[in-house]
């Protein structure tokens, strides 16, 4: 799937979550349910990123081992999917619905408030690497046009205001 | 004319995705007689006489579609529910899953025993956070108390049912995607034939319908193929369909009404119109997918029958637009939409969706010569052959647009934007 346009992944500024020995101990732990649930990959990789906060490495060789996949296809499935992430990614991600219901309700402005206010193009993480902004299709929630999410929490209607003012709160409850 | 409603009846009660709220009134009651009561193949009838026509888009009898199942030797079978809903200004399967998720998960149960198939999944776009913890909270009620396991409501039949995540990617409603992602896999459609009720998840015969779909099932079999069939508007439309308003709109929401009712009563009737100081520019009566409509033909009906005015009623997401809205601009947001979720499997549509994009990029900003419009139309016809459904829809709208505002994309050209809110009309 392509990137949105103007989406540029940088390197990333957050530092990797720790994923040691430890910690990948309790993810095959938790990948044994998935070994009599067959195709349960994509949940089998929710529970990896929600761990360290991104599929890594590690993880998708983890992954491939317990369930029985040749790594290429998990790597293959956690890149076609727009949820999954390969990067470390900041805490906030908040996720601005770009399609015709939330433009027409004015979107635009929404999105312009929200680059200023993070600092940072789409794709791309703030210089305090806790927010990064996206531009995402339609996100089924457009009786709350313009509407947005942050990770998965939705908001909307948004105002100008109103975006500086969530934006702000995200950054302080991060201090 | 009040709202019609049977799908949504629940929706406002308080807590009503709660077991025992559903119970009370008359939840899985409609299943219990079904499995109890009544023979796989009288269900199916039932279904057949109602009229019930798919509601993710395609209209297919859902009667036919489960005798297909059920003809097939084949075992083991499976039921999926469709709770994708991905599609541009469509949100009315969202609304359901989080307020009323025990409605369609009866009517999930109806249709295994009608089938005979003891496993079924619920597939959930990941976006959707709330209606995965509703549908998660329903179906370990659903286990706790004897209504899903070994022993279903009692009546000795067994049936298992999982609830499955997507994770972003809008080609997965198509259904043949969603059965590759269940099972582990990218979400690329798989050729048609062999179909879904023949070779679906797991290569086994599959019921896949919408979650709107299965909402009606208990209806029916509460009030009968009868009832069903008089809900909709004119002899071809049996049923409601939740229609989802936004845009340039007073009222955006949900509203069940008539299969068939005009866009008319929806927008200027519950939808109260546009707002004040903003007219009709037009509209879109099925989200990206489907090609707009101007205003002389808000007259038109709702139901599928509106293909023959160039468009589809898809999923029944109208969104509404108004004279400051730009058609280029406009255009350009369904061909985002498009290049973003193409899977990039065929050609036609994986090249075919940026070049679109470009081109509406260069109207916008000035850059756009007259062949552009021809040039267009060409990408289309290419993409007319891609190897699912969104790449054969992607174009249309695009295409539809530059013909129905010919004069708008010719401004472009000449470098004006009319409606003054494109790029073009702030450099
Ligand atoms: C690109 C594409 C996306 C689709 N998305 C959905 C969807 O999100 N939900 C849905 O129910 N059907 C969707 N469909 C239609 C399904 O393929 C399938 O026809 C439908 O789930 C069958 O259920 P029904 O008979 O109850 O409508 C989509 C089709 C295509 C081509
Ligand atoms: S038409 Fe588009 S979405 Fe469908 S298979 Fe081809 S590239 Fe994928
Ligand atoms: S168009 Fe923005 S949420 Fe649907």
């Amino acid at each position: 799937m392509t990137q949105a346009r103007g989406q540029v992944d940088r390197s990333p500024v957050v530092p990797s979550p720790s994923d040691d020995s430890a910690a990948l101990e309790t993810l095959r732990d938790r990948l044994q349910e998935f070994k009599n649930e067959p195709g349960s990959l994509l949940e089998a990789l929710y529970v990896a990123q929600d761990m360290f906060g991104y599929v890594t490495p590690a993880s998708i060789d983890m992954v491939s081992e317990e369930l029985g996949y040749p790594e290429a296809h998990v790597f293959g499935v956690v890149t076609f999917y727009t949820l999954f992430y390969t990067e470390p990614q900041p805490k906030h991600i908040v996720r601005i619905c770009r399609d015709l219901s939330c433009h027409i309700a004015g979107a635009e402005k929404i999105i312009e408030r929200a680059r200023k206010e993070i600092g940072a193009h789409p794709g791309e993480a703030s210089a305090d690497g806790v927010l990064k902004l996206e531009l995402v299709s339609c996100i089924g929630q457009c009786e709350k046009q313009p509407a947005l999410m942050v990770n998965l929490d939705v908001h909307g209607p948004v105002s100008e205001q109103g975006v500086s003012d969530l934006i702000r709160r995200l950054r302080e409850e991060d201090q | 004319m009040p709202e019609v409603l049977a799908v949504n009846k629940n929706i406002s009660i308080e807590n009503s995705w709660q077991l025992p709220i559903f119970e009370r009134g008359g939840g899985y009651s409609r299943a219990k007689r079904a499995l109890g009561t009544m023979q796989p193949e009288e269900l199916i009838a039932l279904m057949e006489t109602s009229g019930l026509k798919g509601r993710g888009g395609a209209f297919f009898p859902t009667g036919m579609k489960w005798k297909f199942v059920r003809a097939d030797p084949n075992t083991p079978r499976y039921v999926i529910a469709n709770g994708d809903e991905s599609e541009p200004g469509t949100f009315c399967n969202r609304i359901n899953m989080e307020m009323d998720p025990h409605l369609f998960i009866e009517g999930m149960i109806i249709a295994a025993y009608a089938v005979d198939s003891n496993f079924a999944y619920i597939y959930i776009r990941g976006e959707y956070g709330r209606a995965i913890e509703r549908v998660g909270e329903a179906l370990a009620d659903c286990y706790a108390n004897g209504i899903l396991g070994d022993d279903v409501l009692g009546t000795g039949y067994k049936l298992d049912m999982r609830l499955r995540r997507g994770a972003g990617a809008y080609i997965c409603g198509e259904e043949t995607a969603l059965f590759n992602s269940l099972e582990g896999k990218r979400g690329n459609p798989r050729f048609k034939p062999p179909f879904p009720t023949n070779s679906g998840v797991w290569k086994k015969p599959t019921v896949i319908n919408n979650i709107e779909t299965y909402a009606c099932v208990p209806l029916i079999v509460e009030n009968g193929a009868e009832w069903f069939q008089n809900l909709g508007e004119g002899d071809d439309n049996a049923g409601t369909k939740i229609y989802c308003l936004s845009g340039s709109i007073n009222n955006p929401g949900v509203y069940e009404l008539p299969m068939g009712v005009t866009a008319r009563e929806v927008i200027f009737g519950y939808g109260g119109g546009l707002p004040e100081g903003r007219t009709l520019k037009g509209f879109k009566p099925g989200g990206a997918s489907a090609s707009v409509l101007t205003p002389d033909q808000l007259d038109v009906r709702l139901d599928p029958s509106i293909a023959k005015y160039d468009t589809i009623m898809g999923t029944g997401g109208i969104i509404v637009i108004d004279d400051t809205v730009c058609m280029v601009d406009a255009a350009y947001r369904d061909a985002l939409f498009f290049e973003e979720e193409s899977c990039g499997f065929c050609i036609p549509c994986r090249e075919g969706t940026p070049n679109l994009v470009q081109i509406l990029e260069r109207l916008m900003h000035g850059q756009g010569v007259i062949d552009d419009l021809r040039l267009m139309g060409e990408i289309g016809d290419s993409m007319a052959s891609s190897f699912c459904g969104l790449g054969q829809f992607a174009y249309r709208p695009v295409v539809g647009a530059a013909k129905k505002y010919h004069d708008e994309f010719v401004a472009h050209v000449e470098g004006s934007c009319p409606a003054g809110t494109c790029p073009i009309a702030r450099n």
